[in-house]
Parts: C-alpha cells; structure tokens; sequence
C-alpha cells in the first residue's frame, strides 16, 4: 500500500516538476509565465492526438514538444517584444489553450468522448534497482519521462548556478538593463528561456496524456500548471528546492487515492484542494522572506 | 473655437478613439478565429450566421443572451475594480463559487420570510460569500506578502472543491439522490418574466450596480485612492493612503460582485446547487473587463456582447458542429489583440506604476529603490 | 580623439543638454565638472551608449559610434563607472566580475586587483552586502576588464573615504597611460584639478568652458559652475508663533539594515525661515523626506510638524499619478481632498473650479484641469506639485530638490514661490544637492554628510568651503 502511494506520488509529481524547472528557468530570465497551464494542455491534447493518428509515441511527444513552445513563442512575443503585463498575457494564454484544445478535441472525436485511449508508454526497468522492496517500482520501474524529469533536476541546478550560461540567465533576470550594458541580450535570452521552457512544460502536458491516463479529457492539466508555479516560489528558485516542493505536492495529490483505499470518513474533495490550499498556506508562512529575481515581472523595453 | 467648444469637440474624438481600439480588436479576433475555421473544415460565414441566429434570432434567443450575460457583467465589474488598482484578481471564479455556495445554503431557511426580504437575503448571502473569499486573497496580499495572482488561483480550486463537498454532503438534497442541494425557498427565488423566457431583475441589478462601480472609482475619494495606488503606488506612500485597508477592501468589494454573480444565478436560474457551476465566467469576465477598457459603464454592453457568443455558440454546434468552446478562443484572442494594441498605453502605466504591477516589488518585498 | 558634437538631448519638455561639445585625447584624464542637474551625467550615457542623443553624434577617432547602443560602446571599447555601481546585486561579486572581460575566473580577478592595489571582498559575499566603496572598485574592475580605450567614471569618489580618496586618484593618474582616455564626471573642484589634464565645465546644459587645468583655478571654476552668487535671502521678519515651530525634528534617527541611515538629525524650523540643507545625494536625504512625508517609519527621536505639506524630488515617480487628470492629482494631497468631499463622495465641479483657479494662480500651463498629468511639461509639473503643497496653506514646507531638471524661468518661478510662502509667515525646509537655490532661498543653513547634520556658519557660504564640507570633511 506504501508502495502504491510512493507509485502514486511520483506520478503525479512528475509532470509538476517538468513544467516547474522549465518555469524556473523562465523565471530566472524575469518573466513570470501565468500561461504555463495552457502549455501543459495544449502539449498533453496534441500529444495524444498525434500519437493516436500517427501511431507513434515518439510523435506524440514530438508534437507534445511543439505545442508547448508554440504557446511559449506566443507568450515571448508579447511579452517580451511588445513588453505587455505578462499576468494579463499569460491568463489569455490559459484560455485560449482551453478553447484550443476543446475545439480540436470535439473535431476529432465528438462530444460523445469516445475514448481515444492508447497504449501508454512503456516501462523501462533500471536492473536490480526495480526490485528494491517499497522503492524499487514506484522509482526505478518508470517510463521515460519520469527519469528525465528527475534526472534533469542536477543539470538545470548545475546550469543555473555554476555555468557561464546560468550566469548570464541570472544576470538578465536581475538587472536587464545592467546585463544589457555588458553585451548580454536581454531579448535573446528570455525568448531562448521561453522556448526550452515550451518543450519542458509540452514533454510535461505529453506525460499526462501518454504514460498517466493514456487519454484526454478536456482540462486534463487541472491546475498543475499553475501548481508548478507555486513549487518554484515554494523551492526558492533552486532546483533541489523544485525537487522537494514537487514531491511535496505529488504526495498531497496521491493522498486522496490513498485515503479511498484506506475509507476514511474523510470527503475526498479535501485531498483534491489540499494542493492549492497548501501553496497558499506555505506561501502565506513563506511570503516574507521569498527572494525572487529581482527583476521578475517586470516588462523591460530598451531605453 | 471657444476653450468649451474645444473641449467638447476634443471629448468627442476622445470617446471616438476609445470605441476604436475595441471594435477594431473584435475584428480582428473574428478573422483570425475565421482563419481557424477555415483550417477546421467548417465555413466561417455559416459560423457567423449561426452565432448571430442563436443570440438574437428570436425573441426566446434575445432573453437568454441577457440571462447568460447577467453572471459576466457581475464578474466583469469585479475585474475592472480589481484591476483599476492593479490588484490581478484571477480568482473571480472561485468567489462566484462561494457567493453561490453561500445563497444555495440559506435559500432554504428562507421559507417564512417576505419575498422581498428573502431575495435581500440570498443575495446578500451571495455578495458575503464572495466578498470573504476576496478579501481573504486581499489579507494574504497585504498582511503576508502572497502575491494576489497565485492565490486566487489557487483559491478558485479550493472553492470548487468545497462546493463539490458542500453538495455531495452537508448541503445535499433530502432524497440523497444526486449531488445537488436542497432548492432554494420560494420566497427567495428571483421572478422570471414573459414566461418561457428566464429574464429576471438580475440583469437590471447588474446595471445597477455597473453605474455604483462607475460612481464608486470616478466620483469617490476611495475610488480616486484605489486608482492612484493602481497606477503608482510609490506616490501612494507619500500621499498617506492607507494601501492595506485599500487592499483588502478593493479585493472584498472585488469578490463580493463575483460573488453576487453567483447568488443571482442561483436565486434566478438554477435555484440549488450544483457541483457544476460555472463555465468559466470569472475568466471570461477578463475579456468582457478589458474590453470595456475597465469602465464599468462599459462593462454591460461588453458582458452583452460575449453572453451573445455564449448562447449563439449552441446554435453554432448543431449548425456548423463546431464546439462552442470557441468562443474561448475567441476570448483569449481579443484580450492578446488588446494586449497588443495597448503595448504603449500599457507601457506607460508600467512605468509609471514602477514595479507594482509585478511579483518582485509588489508581492515579496518592498519596491526596490529605483 | 573622443569627440562629441552638437549633443542635444531633452526629456520631454526638461532641456538636459543643449549643442553641447566635448573633445578629449588620449593619454589624458579629462574632468567634466558641473553641478547637480548640469547635465553630466546625461553626457556621460550618451558618450557610453546608453542614451540615444536628440542631436549630434559621438567619435572615437573619427569613427561614428552608434547611439544609443551598450553594446556598440563596449565593441569600441568605451566602458564606464556609473555613479549608483551598476552592479548585480544579489549575485557575489566573483559572479559580476565573471561577466566581463577579463576577470572571468577567480584567479585573474585577484591578479588584476593586486595590480591595482585593490583588496577585494570575502569570498562568495553578494554585491549587496559590500559597502559602496568596495562597489566602486568592483565596477571599476569589471570596466577594465573590457580593455577599454575609454574609461569613464561618474562620480567614483563620492562614497570614498577622505584616505581612498588619494589613492584613487594615484591610480587613475596610473591608468592615463597606454593611449586612454579616462573622463571623469564630478562636482568635486579639488580633486577635479588635482588629477586632470583638461576641464570641461557643464552649467544648466550647456558649455561653459573647456581649458587645461594648470590654465585655471578653483575659484574661477567655482564661478563658472555656480555663476555669482546670488545674495542671501532676509532674515525672517516675524517672531516665532506661540505654540511651538511649525517643525522640528529631535534626534531622529534611521537604522536600517545595520546601517546608519540617520544620526540624531535634530533642526526646529521657525515661521519665515527657509531652513536649507545641502548635501550630496545619498546621505540620508531622501529617506529624511520620506519619513517626513509619513512614508518610513524610524527608529527613534521625534518629528513634531502641523500642517505639513512635502514636496518629494522626483515628481513624476513619487508626487504625481502621470496618467490621472490635473484635477485628480490635486485631490491627492489629503488636506484637500478631505475640503473637496463630503462623506466620502467627491465634489467634482468645486473640485475641478478650484483646479481652475490654482492653474491661474500659479501660472501652470495647462488648458484644462481634465488632461492628464503627464500631458504637462516638467516645470508645469513641478509647478502642479508645488501648487499642491501650498494650496491649502500649510504651516510648513519640505521641498526636495524642487528645482532639479527645470529650465531657469521655472526655476526662477519655483523659487520666487518658496520664498513667497516663507514671506508670508511659512517655514520652509530645502534640501537639496543645488547650491544655486539654496543659497538663493536659505536664511540658515545645514549641510547633512552621512546622515547627520552639521550647521553653517555665515561665514562658510561659499563654494570651496561648501564643497568640502559637503564631502564629510568636518574638521
């Protein structure tokens, strides 16, 4: 049963932790992405149809890849080229990833939902780790995705902090306009963070779709996205931080299968809220002493 | 020309000018979403057509389009008092939730009441439910350092689960048969007029209070405190205005009219609740919010205008069998067209609001010194 | 050859820079001296890229260097040392150093500092934990490591101790050398002359003069960046009021962060009296103006004031809402918008006629109180501002730089109104980092260094003497 649970939450706190390192990258340029969710939908919806017409995971992915950067790229251009307020912007790009999808869901397959399912993607075994009792297949006995995420979390904390690169990031997060006057483009690299943030944030809606329900149901993301959100704020824009925040939420989010097994008297609806509720509970004990970016949020036009 | 003669003439271009960039916005969100069609197959003249067809094809058609604007122009008041003092309420959904849950809650205790008194009452109900939910973002935001976005983000998850708890258990129906509430008393349900059309006094109430939001930002000196913090809050330190009372109050105020949404839907239409509420109202009311360019006298025509594309969008489906989900796009579409027409309006408001408007000076720390 | 031609710039209506020349050579360290608000430091961005001029264009041996363009500066080696460090503040200092040239490992940059006998911070420690000296240095580090041609420093002793101060300018005489042109942008006239070649000399946005140092002295310097001084305003002409002066200040003090903001700052300001401040930006002024204004709270002593009205320094950021009407903005001050409302509600036509009449009386040029603030010119602002503090007749002001960035009718006007107001019985604080209206409009003086005050005697209005005081030399 523990080991259900541990499957559980590293199901669910898979995909958050995609979405949330790309979002932490994003953030670390200064730019808050609100639209992350509706990346994450848009990467699961096409993922899945891709996947299903073309019959090749590798194309759903692909596409799942796609969409995602496509609704970033949207998001770069006004924000960064037109400057405009990135909350307005990113929420617009919320809905319009749920009346996208929508649309195109009820093309392709009718209000009937008949089940477009396929076969999710398959389970790489890593040897005799798999056998570990408890540990072994809720960690060790994952598809793709589920090692690439936790894989990436000391390459994207190397990045961030001890490359040139990362530097560079920091620097146009902190002050653009300095980062500006040393020759470092501060359009450049937030459009670039954008971008890689898309394939991070589609990979994450691709895993919804292709290896945890292996279907689509409209609104599928359910506020993952904007949980990610909260995991970087909560991870203090560290990726070790990201790690813990995101299994924090995944294990909240699996309680509610766990507490129906185990038939409490508890109203399932408490599990379902306690992520949101807890992000703004720890946010509130938080909120002093978060440093973001100094400059996140904030458009920047050259003078 | 005489200094009132060049005024006038000068307020006319003015509002000219205004109605411009909406209109030409719409525009361009429809031949963008008719490119969409185009890609999809279907014929965006028949879109059109159908969309018009069902929102005022008939008198039947006319009523509901009102019905169906009536929740948006309540959540659309509340985005534009929001907004004007740069409080980024995404949360309008989650507190129409609770303004209904809380009139879905009394209705039924209202029984032995006058009828007046008791739609007082449910509506009353629904403006508190709302109100608490906004202000709670409010307080977080000034007592705590909670950005207010990923709060009341978060705040309309937790409301749709308490709604969803509210109607499974406490609040469910005698008959435990369905998860839906207990119908609201007799007493208190808003009349419906002209018979088999729903129009209720919901929407003059919403009219009503569009022009007390308008009095409230443009003729009061709350209002007149609440835009200066918006627009820049660093000044608003040196003018002695008290930003955390401003804060909450504008967020409560805020909630309260999603909220009363909420209450005349259920004292109007639905008469109990239901686990399903909403379709989507306190994000749609963005789009009817930044239409109006956050007038709330503008706000009615707007929340006409996307409760028009909310009732055609039915009539699309079984003509042209394109999910009315559309109008969704059509939403986010006209809010980035907006967007992007406004990036030098909205530029200088930046600046000038310094970093107010963003997470770094206005959520977790004091503004940094420029 | 650095040359700048015909360089005009303006900021909305404010005429920052007017056909201004400047040439310099290499080999030589060249001072461009000029008070708060001359237009140097405007200068300085433009020849560094990061403004773009209005007019006139900018050479580095006769190639045109593209305006408006940081990193066009940097490819033609034109670094610079701004005044407020333009450093990274929460990343550690190797980390900014890393972004440069030639300091991008830990080695090189300690090799370089010991070349310039620099002692650098503790490892790992953010730039916001260093003191300003050691910012200074780092910038200084981080400009050299482009190898630039032209190196140009903004006011980089302004926050050095009277000791660095010699040795900083030991090593910008070191730095002359190998072709460079080294620009230094200050108000200090000693040290101007002790280590420039050529002087250049800004006053209001416009050339006064470029000669060799050794061709000049620090009175005539004095002259051509002040003019002649104008005489000292008349003693106030009525007794104190019963019942207290209008504002007095008792040992008040700031600590903020472990720093000294405000040292047992203690002043009375009588009815009549325009009690000035001088001081050089940083030293606790604009936070004095801040608590003043209500907006900071300090950590012990007493501010007693009745009636007080603020005029904060930078009108556009921290006293005018740019985009609410004129009428609107006036409403602000709470004195009156509590005379133009009742309960709550506003009384718009009273409001908008009283607009009316304070824009004739002040002479603001507007057309009508419904434009927007920022539809205003600057001085019509500061005038706006200034109408605002006096309109409900307070019994005293404070005014922070109230004349900076206005041309000199709108100084003259700005002026004329201060004193009016102290002429007819008000009490005035001026502080301010212009030499010009303070000495104009001062019936007492103060000079304020590091966050504490020190009065002047009637002897010591003079600008030598001012100037050192100014930089914290009290003994």
């Amino acid at each position: 049963m523990l080991e259900a649970f541990l499957f559980s939450t590293i199901s669910m706190a898979t995909p958050i932790l995609l979405a949330a390192l790309g979002e932490l990258i994003v953030e670390r340029s200064g730019v808050l992405n609100i639209g992350i969710e509706g990346a994450m939908l848009c990467g699961a919806f096409f993922a899945l149809a891709a996947a299903y017409f073309g019959h090749s995971l590798l194309l759903g992915l692909l596409c799942g890849i796609a969409a995602g950067v496509a609704i970033n790229a949207l998001l770069a251009a006004m924000v960064v080229n037109l400057a405009v307020n990135q909350v307005v912007a990113g929420t617009a790009l919320d809905i319009l990833a749920l009346g996208v999808s929508g649309v195109f869901y009820r093309r392709f397959f009718g209000v009937t939902g008949r089940a477009f399912t396929i076969t999710p993607m398959p389970r790489i075994a890593l040897g005799p780790l798999a056998r570990l009792p408890i540990v072994g297949p809720a960690l060790f006995d994952r598809d793709a995705l589920v090692y690439l995420a936790f894989g990436l979390v000391p390459v994207v904390a190397w990045l961030v902090s001890r490359t040139r690169l990362g530097l560079r990031l920091r620097a146009v997060g902190e002050r653009p306009e300095a980062a500006d006057a040393l020759g470092v483009n501060v359009f450049a690299w937030r459009w670039t963070a954008l971008i890689v943030s898309g394939v991070l944030t589609g990979l994450a809606g691709a895993y919804l779709t292709l290896a945890y329900a292996d279907t689509f149901i409209e609104g599928i993301s359910a506020g993952r996205g904007f949980v990610a959100l909260a995991v970087v704020i909560l991870g203090r824009w560290n990726a070790w931080g990201l790690l813990a925040a995101s299994i924090l939420f995944g294990a909240a989010m699996a309680l509610q299968f766990g507490l129906q097994a185990l038939g409490t008297a508890l109203p399932y609806q408490l599990f379902l809220a306690l992520p949101y509720a807890l992000t703004v509970m720890v946010l509130a004990g938080v909120g002093g002493h978060a440093r973001p970016p100094s400059a996140l949020g904030e458009p920047y036009s050259r003078a | 020309m005489s200094a009132a003669g060049a005024t006038r003439r000068r307020a006319s271009l003015a509002i000219v000018a205004a109605l411009l960039k909406p209109i030409a916005a719409l525009a361009a969100a429809f031949a963008l979403v008719a490119i969409i069609l185009l890609g999809l197959g279907a014929s965006p003249i028949l879109v059109l057509a159908a969309l018009v067809e069902g929102a005022f094809g008939n008198w039947l058609a006319c009523t509901e389009t009102i019905v169906k604007a009536t929740p948006l122009v309540f959540t659309g008041l509340a985005i534009a008092v929001a907004f004007e003092g740069a409080l980024w309420n995404i949360g309008a959904e989650g507190q129409l939730i609770m303004g209904a849950l809380v009139a879905g809650a009394i209705g039924p205790m209202l029984g032995g009441w006058a009828h007046p008194i008791a739609v007082t009452a449910i509506l009353a109900g629904g403006f508190a439910g709302g109100a608490m939910w906004g202000a709670l973002a409010g307080w977080l935001k000034s007592a705590r350092n909670v950005n207010e976005v990923i709060s009341t983000l978060m705040l309309n998850f937790v409301a749709q689960q308490i709604l969803s708890w509210a109607v499974h258990g406490p609040l469910i129906e005698p008959a435990r048969a369905y998860p839906k509430s207990a119908p609201i008393a007799a007493a208190a349900e808003l009349q419906l007029y002209f018979p088999p059309s729903r129009l209720n006094l919901g929407m003059a109430l919403a009219a009503v209070l569009a022009v007390a939001s308008f009095a409230l930002l443009y003729r009061t000196t709350i209002g007149l405190q609440l835009r200066a913090l918006g627009r820049n809050p660093r000044a608003s330190r040196f003018f002695g205005l008290r930003i955390g009372w401003l804060t909450v109050g504008a967020m409560a105020l805020s909630g309260g009219l999603a909220g009363l949404g909420g209450g005349v839907q259920v004292a109007a239409i639905t008469h109990r609740l239901y686990e399903s509420l909403s379709p989507g109202w306190g994000f749609e009311a963005i789009a009817v919010a930044l239409l109006a360019r956050l007038n709330p006298l503008g706000v009615v025509p707007c929340a006409i205008l996307f409760g028009a594309l909310d009732n055609g969008s039915q009539a699309m489906q079984r003509a042209a069998g394109v999910s009315p989900v559309l109008v969704q796009v059509i939403q986010a579409l006209v809010i980035l067209i907006l967007l992007a027409f406004d990036a030098g309006l909205f530029a200088a408001r930046r600046r000038e609001s310094g970093a107010a408007s963003t997470l770094a000076g206005a959520g977790f720390e004091e503004a940094r010194d420029a | 050859m650095l040359r700048a031609r015909a360089i005009s710039k303006r900021f909305g209506a404010i005429r920052a820079l007017e056909a201004v020349d400047f040439e310099a050579a290499p080999g030589e360290i060249h001072a461009l001296l000029g008070e708060n608000g001359a237009g140097k430091t405007t200068l300085m961005r433009i020849l560094a890229g990061g403004l773009r001029p209005d007019a006139g264009a900018v050479t580095l041996d006769a190639v045109a260097l593209r305006p408006g363009s940081p990193q066009a500066a940097l490819r033609a080696s034109v670094a610079a040392v701004h005044q407020s460090p333009m450093l990274f503040e929460r990343l550690t200092w190797e980390e900014n150093l890393a972004l440069g040239g030639g300091t991008r490992t830990a080695t090189a940059a300690h090799e370089r500092a010991a070349r310039l006998g620099f002692e650098l911070p503790a490892p790992r420690t953010l730039v916001e934990d260093c003191a300003l000296a050691e910012r200074v240095r780092l910038e200084l580090m981080l400009a050299l490591s482009f190898e630039p041609r032209v190196l140009i420093l903004d006011e980089p002793t302004g926050v050095l101790a009277p000791s660095e101060v010699t040795a900083f300018l030991a090593l910008l005489r070191a730095l002359r050398g190998q072709d460079r042109i080294v620009i230094l942008v200050t108000h200090k006239l000693a040290e101007a002359l002790a280590v420039a070649d050529r002087v250049t000399v800004l006053r209001r946005g416009r050339l006064m003069a470029s000669v060799a140092a050794s061709q000049t002295s620090e009175a005539e310097l004095a002259r051509l960046m002040i003019g002649e001084l104008p005489p000292a305003a008349a003693a106030p002409s009525s007794a104190p009021a019963a019942g207290g002066p209008p504002l007095e200040l008792v040992d008040l003090t700031l600590d903020d962060r472990g720093r000294r903001i405000l040292d047992r700052v203690a002043l009375a300001v009588a009815p009549g009296e325009v009690v000035g401040i001088a001081g050089v930006e940083g030293n606790g002024q604009a936070e004095l103006v801040e608590i003043l204004a209500g907006a900071h709270k300090f950590t012990s002593g007493q501010v007693r004031a009745a009636g007080l009205a603020v005029i904060p320094q930078d009108r556009d950021l921290d006293g005018l809402v740019l985009t609410l009407a004129v009428w609107e903005n006036l409403m602000l001050s709470r004195p009156l918008m509590k005379r133009f409302s009742r309960a709550g509600w506003l009384r718009r036509t009273a409001a908008i006629r009283f607009a009316g009449e304070l824009i004739e009386r002040f002479s603001i040029r507007a057309p009508d109180a419904h434009l927007p603030a920022g539809a205003l010119s600057g001085g019509n602002r500061q005038r706006l501002a200034v109408a605002r503090a006096l309109a409900d007749a307070p019994r005293a002001i404070v005014a922070h730089n109230p004349c900076r960035g206005l041309d000199l009718a709108a100084t003259a006007e700005v002026c004329r109104l201060l004193a009016g107001f102290a002429a007819g019985g008000g009490a005035v604080l001026l502080i301010s980092s212009d030499l010009d209206e303070l000495l104009a409009l001062s019936t007492r003086m103060y000079v304020m260094s590091a966050g504490r005050l020190r009065a002047l005697g009637a002897s010591e209005r003079e600008p030598a003497r001012l100037g050192v005081l100014m930089a914290g030399k009290w003994t």
